[in-house]
């Protein structure tokens, strides 16, 4: 509805006249978008519909487009069964420190890249943003052997250390913490206060924007990653939900209408962030022109 | 750069211990972009010459690796399968993104609403995204069979004939980064002036002019990225498949990371054939970055 309000009241280049009754090209248009988004949705509504179908109902030829029951007791089932729970607060768990620790390393560095003067920072600042290159999938192997001879193979940290420091976040941030006035610093530093103080009290809150553009990329990123935590956690009690979906999917320990309700609950949280922050996330993504 | 001018560019007369402050700054982030990648990025290259079974004992082979995928006929079979992909990925994805930024651009109604739904599947973990299409795809009880049953067009086994396993994966490729790309477009056209296309169309230029001789030359530094990014995603692709199809029917969706995966963490674990796989890999996206890049360059200059 907002959108609606918004969109009547500015002047789009196609429509020299602003309040008129729709155009036949108007109507056209909306329908041909109405008709590809619903084929976009589909999949999506389907499989939401799916989830509240019992064995039966799912197996059934040709497949009902409703439950015949809603069967709301395959989400309760999943809560109660296979360690549900474990694995949200484990994906919940790594999300939140992986995010924290992303937003404080990377808002460091770039605070160091755009406000100080130090030998060797221009040629530490090419290397990070040659890094953005390296595709993760490249290094798999080498990766996953740093991290296993440090020991870290099947432990929280082994998910969360690796991926933390983000080339992009840096960059992100860097350029958005040059625009922070230098006298402000300066007379920070003046009336006596510390350089972690600075940082802490006067750069980190003005970069809140930035902040923002970061910590939802390492959230969505981290909320849905899964060949890492697939590698890492190799023990059933660190599972993330994407791997203990695809895993318990595979071995078909688990009724596919619980894995259904399962995997439903999981898309929840991020959909909640897409509602709240979409306009972040779309001039992040337009910005950066990254995932 | 222009930004680098905004830096302060003065030397800090101060102690050492203030000299030292930006080092510590940087020092955690840099401690684990040298850990985690780029030491991981130059023993890759080394481990390519080398055969180990468990990561701790290698053998040095010289280019046995390399000469291995070459002769190898499931990496041919993979090369190819990959090649498919990324060709029909971008050029679909690619397309329509920019069908539809110029199409939701245009829209007044409802615009935020589109581009919503445009979005939702980029935000979907790649194991949901698995799961969603492995149902909606099924032979016998998914509803894309229904209806095509329903206007007589048999029952395909998306899943499970390697064409049309191939064809599944490359939609559902697009379906995921469609938002994704649309959105980086949306943003390129918001930037052309719109007093330019005002005028052209108060001297007469069809909407198919327009967006023809108008937009499409404006908005070009914005196609290149997304065409970069395309295929360095095709290139990358593998999650999702991997939850959609496994790599089958029949090795006809594995592709290459998949291939690199596979030699890597299922038996027999051959690490030093992953890693040259993962070396050509990085070649391979590497050349077509610059040639995309370059070509961009070129037909501006023109």
């Amino acid at each position: 509805m907002r959108s609606l309000k918004l969109s009547s009241s500015k002047q789009k280049w196609t429509s020299a006249s602003g309040k008129r009754p729709p155009t036949r090209a108007e109507i056209i248009r909306t329908t041909f978008l109405t008709v590809m988004m619903l084929i976009i949705l589909a999949p999506v509504v389907w499989f939401v519909l799916s989830s509240f179908k019992d064995i039966t109902d799912l197996s059934s030829r040709p497949p009902k487009i409703l439950p015949t029951h809603w069967a709301f007791e395959n989400y309760t089932e999943a809560f109660k069964m296979y360690n549900y729970k474990r694995y949200f607060m484990n994906s919940v768990f790594i999300t939140t420190v992986a995010t924290l620790l992303t937003l404080l390393i990377n808002s460091m560095a770039a605070y160091a890249f755009s406000k100080y003067n130090f030998r060797g920072r221009d040629g530490l600042f090419v290397m990070t943003l040659a890094m953005i290159m390296i595709p993760l999938q490249v290094i798999l192997i080498p990766i996953y052997l740093v991290v296993s001879s440090l020991g870290l193979v099947n432990t929280y940290w082994g998910m969360i250390i690796p991926a933390a420091a983000t080339p992009t976040g840096v960059f992100i941030l860097r350029q958005y913490m040059l625009t922070i006035p230098d006298e402000l610093i300066e007379s920070a530093r003046i009336d006596g206060a510390g350089e972690f103080r600075i940082f802490a009290r006067i750069v980190l809150p003005l970069a809140r924007p930035a902040l923002a553009v970061v910590a939802i990329f390492s959230i969505l990123w981290r909320w849905n990653d899964f060949i890492w935590p697939l590698l890492i956690a190799q023990d059933e009690r660190l599972y993330t939900l994407p791997v203990a979906l695809a895993l318990l999917n595979g071995q078909l320990v688990v009724p596919y209408n619980i894995v259904l309700a399962m995997s439903v609950m999981s898309i929840i949280p991020v959909l909640f962030m897409f509602v709240f922050m979409q306009r972040q996330i779309i001039q992040g993504i337009a910005q950066t022109g990254l995932k | 750069m222009k930004t680098k001018n905004k830096v302060n560019r003065r030397r800090p007369s101060q102690s050492w211990r203030r000299r030292l402050t930006p080092y510590v700054f940087i020092m955690p982030n840099m401690a684990i972009f040298i850990t985690f990648i780029i030491w991981p990025a130059l023993r890759g290259i080394y481990i390519s010459f080398f055969d180990s079974t468990d990561g701790r004992t290698f053998t040095f082979v010289g280019t046995a690796n390399y000469k291995a995928i070459i002769g190898d006929p499931t990496a041919i079979e993979v090369a190819r399968a990959t090649a498919t992909y990324v060709v029909f990925y971008v050029l679909i994805a690619t397309t329509l993104a920019m069908f539809f930024a110029i199409v939701v651009n245009e829209q007044k109604f409802a615009k935020g609403f589109f581009r919503a739904v445009l979005f939702l599947p980029v935000m979907l973990s790649p194991v949901v995204v698995g799961l969603i299409w492995n149902d909606v795809l099924d032979r016998k009880v998914g509803p894309l069979n229904a209806l095509l049953e329903a206007v007589g067009g048999g029952s395909p086994g998306w899943l499970i004939e390697p064409k049309l396993g191939m064809i599944a994966v490359i939609f559902v490729g697009v379906w995921v980064h469609l938002g994704f790309y649309s959105i980086i477009l949306l943003a390129g056209l918001q930037g052309i002036d719109r007093s330019l296309l005002e005028a052209a169309s108060m001297d007469g230029a069809t909407r198919g002019q327009i967006i023809r001789l108008i937009i499409l030359p404006l908005l070009k530094p914005t196609t290149l990225v997304i065409i970069i990014l395309a295929t360095i995603h095709g290139f990358q692709s593998f999650d999702f498949i991997y939850t959609l199809t496994g790599g089958g029917p029949f090795g006809a969706t594995t592709l290459i990371v998949q291939y690199i995966y596979d030699h890597a963490f299922q038996v027999p674990i051959q690490y030093g054939l992953g890693s040259a796989a993962g070396v050509i890999l990085f070649m391979v996206i590497f050349a077509f970055t610059a040639l995309n890049f370059l070509l961009g360059r070129k037909r501006d200059a023109i």
